[in-house]
């Protein structure tokens, strides 16, 4: 046990005192508190201003003639009503629904001069409600101008026929707007509500899992590497050694994350109200899902972690882990594909067998747990596998790492070493 | 305490490479364990230091089985190597501890070991950005900072310049003075007879010499003289064989010495009357004490 704390604290300098990981840290912290930090500062508003949604939801229903609202948000558009079919522009930029300053036009050559020019964005050619020709001279993923054109000539085009027919269209139209009113009793869990948390628990895993697994794998090879392997194995116990490494790696990795994703809750408090608690759900995750995740995250992590150790243990020179580390990560990935398919369908077939296999099961146990449904013994068998196959792949490390001691050269088979060890 | 290793056998494979190696050792005495390359010097020590486990044989402290890890060992392995990225002193401290030092211990330990080699001002420098005898030194400190009951040292003098063999030299003395026990091998014969009381000469795999290195040298000088007939002689080995062939076999030759070995029921005062009536007058006749290398040469040579 002594000589496991020695090994676990000399790695834990190792990570701590290595300037990339210090400078990573700082800066995925700068980078996380930045984003949250960043859309409230430029929305221009601080905690104390209230955030009044209602506020921001406006422009749909204020924006007639645009004339309360910045200028730099308008977008300048040309346009060209041929048979004056567009009775009344103010009420029909209001039925588009974005802030527009019409230039309007007495020809088509004109709007074609007005968007090569550039001192307008785009152009209308109308030629009735239902024909319009929109000049733009390079059409961007985003462009959304044409939809709400359209949709506004649709709209105007419903209301002029309605109202030759005498039917007053505002009715119609408070027709379609009505929303009939429910209230939603969850008895079980809500699945919509525990997505997000789900979601960001599981790439958190899968982050720490990318980041961290070479790192272990290294920090196990490196003593092969730089052959001080042999002084290490006659002075320490393989278990402490290969136990300690990889500790060491997973604690770094979990310290780094807690770092980072504690500075962005924390940044998150501060600018909420810039955020209209929109981010509210990522971050209010019940007690037992926090439990689950301590427990199936993190075992599941470790078990990776001791396997990204083997895969160290194998290997004798670190250029050969990117190599070496490939079915691990494959094996990962497949667990964080079948999590993926499983938010969507957490009490289906698929993330239930996922949720008792060791190598997918911290990711399947904690969807189950976060939004589906589970019963206590499905949760204890599945923990019990979970922890005995870690402690199973540790053991396997530390013995693999004692076989592969004086292996220098090419990476040792897994079934090689495998075998040679039953031998024994 | 006594270490006992009784008939240890190793294959790699299908070879077979050790071939029952037996020799014993106790405290305040050095055992020198030689051999050419490839002989199985390391892989003995590598049984010793449980790197390896012998197909059978037994390795015993005072009759009790061997276990390295129940010991403090300061064991310089011939594969040399340490964290080129670590500082000095704190690599020192890591290794002192895993071998059961305490922390304060191992402070002071590794602080006294870079002062007594000599590289103090590197304590807190990165392995790395030392020279490379420098580094030697580093893994001696390395070697002793547990303050070890046996010292088991795989080739210490290889690479070492003409000062730092003579450190280590000095530091072997002072670990033997000590009461440590002190095992290493080497293919340098020069500090095996400083060193040494006994030896074990291993050569392919089996002990074909070992003992008290003194005794052995007597037994090979039994019977043997060394006879010098001055410069004017330029052949004194044909001299011999003609003048008094009949009572002696040529041996070898040093330099202009020649070594023989006397023939059953001649004797030494015979020999010299002989010569003497013979007009040959030896400017030397005494003794013949081998060297280690001619012994070593003999015993494991490409004739052996």
């Amino acid at each position: 046990m002594r000589q496991f704390l020695t090994v676990l604290k000399f790695e834990l300098n190792n990570y701590f005192k290595n300037k990339s990981f210090l400078l990573t840290t700082i800066l995925l912290i700068v980078l996380a508190v930045g984003i949250i930090a960043v859309p409230g500062v430029l929305m221009g508003r601080d905690s104390g201003s209230g955030g009044d949604e209602t506020e921001y939801a406006a422009p749909e229903s204020e924006s007639t003639d645009g004339v309360d609202k910045d200028v730099s948000d308008q977008e300048s558009v040309a346009l060209f009503d041929k048979s004056g079919s567009i009775e009344d522009l103010s009420s029909f930029t209001a039925l588009m629904g974005i802030q527009v300053q019409w230039l309007e036009c007495s020809d088509e050559s004109q709007v074609e001069e007005a968007v090569n020019e550039g001192s307008v964005e785009a152009g209308f050619i109308v030629e009735d409600l239902l024909h319009y020709t929109y000049v733009v001279e390079n059409r961007s993923m985003s462009d959304s101008l044409q939809t709400a054109f359209s949709q506004a000539a649709a709209a105007s085009y419903r209301s002029q026929v309605l109202a030759e027919q005498g039917i007053d269209a505002s009715e119609i139209e408070a027709l379609y707007q009505i929303q009939p009113e429910s209230e939603t009793q969850i008895l079980g869990k809500d699945s919509a509500g525990s997505y997000a948390y789900t979601y960001m628990l599981i790439m958190v895993l899968y982050f720490l899992l990318i980041f961290y697994g070479q790192m272990i794998a290294t920090s196990v090879t490196s003593e092969k590497s730089n052959r001080a392997i042999e002084i290490l194995v006659t002075s320490v116990d393989s278990n402490s050694l290969i136990f300690g490494k990889v500790l060491a790696g997973a604690i770094a990795g979990l310290i780094q994350c807690a770092l980072i994703l504690g500075s962005a809750v924390g940044a998150y408090q501060i600018f909420r109200e810039s955020w209209g608690g929109l981010l509210d759900s990522l971050f209010d995750i019940p007690v037992p899902v926090w439990i689950a995740f301590a427990v199936f995250g993190m075992m599941g992590y470790l078990l990776y972690a001791f396997c990204f150790g083997m895969l160290g243990a194998l290997v004798s020179k670190t250029e050969d882990i990117s190599k070496a580390s490939a079915p691990v990560l494959m094996l990962y990935i497949i667990s964080f594909f079948i999590a993926i398919f499983g938010l969507n369908d957490s009490n289906g077939i698929l993330v239930r067998v996922a949720s008792f296999i060791p190598f997918t099961s911290s990711n399947g146990m904690l969807i189950r747990i976060a939004m589906g449904s589970v019963e206590m013994w499905e949760i204890i068998v599945s923990g019990v596998l979970l922890a005995a196959f870690c402690l199973g792949a540790g053991v396997l490390a530390a013995k693999i790492f004692r076989f592969g001691t004086l292996m220098y050269g090419n990476p040792i088979k897994f079934t090689t070493a495998l075998k040679k060890i039953r031998e024994k | 305490m006594k270490l006992e290793v009784k008939d240890l056998r190793k294959s790699f494979g299908d070879k077979e490479i050790l071939h029952g190696i037996s020799f014993s050792i106790e405290s305040g005495k050095a055992l020198g364990l030689l051999g050419r390359n490839g002989a199985g010097k390391t892989t003995t020590i590598r049984i010793l230091m449980d790197v390896f486990r012998a197909d059978s044989g037994t390795v015993t402290v005072d009759g009790r089985p061997f276990h390295p890890k129940k010991f403090r060992i300061g064991y310089l392995p011939e594969e040399r190597g340490l964290y080129p990225k670590k500082g000095v002193q704190e690599q020192l401290i890591y290794l002192a501890q895993l071998r059961g030092s305490s922390h304060a211990d191992a402070k002071e330990q590794s602080m006294r070991w870079l002062k007594r080699l000599g590289v103090e001002e590197y304590a807190q420098r990165k392995l790395e950005t030392l020279s490379k005898g420098n580094q030697q030194k580093v893994q001696l400190a390395q070697t002793l900072v547990c303050d070890p009951d046996l010292v088991i040292l795989d080739e210490p003098f290889s690479g070492l310049d003409p000062v730092n063999s003579q450190i280590l030299k000095d530091v072997i003395q002072e670990q033997i003075e000590a009461g440590k026990l002190v095992i290493f091998s080497s293919h340098q014969m020069s500090y095996v007879e400083e060193f040494c009381e006994d030896i074990v000469l291993i050569n392919h795999g089996d002990i074909v010499l070992s003992g008290d290195l003194g005794k052995i040298k007597r037994e090979y000088g039994h019977n043997r003289l060394v006879i010098g007939l001055g410069e004017e002689y330029q052949e004194p080995a044909q001299v011999l064989r003609d003048y008094v062939g009949d009572l002696l076999h040529i041996v070898g030759s040093r330099k202009d010495q020649v070594i023989v070995e006397l023939k059953e029921g001649c004797t030494r005062k015979f020999l010299l009357k002989e010569l003497l009536e013979r007009n040959l007058v030896p400017e030397e006749f005494g003794n013949y004490e081998p060297s280690l290398t001619e012994i070593f040469v003999e015993k494991a040579g490409d004739q052996a």
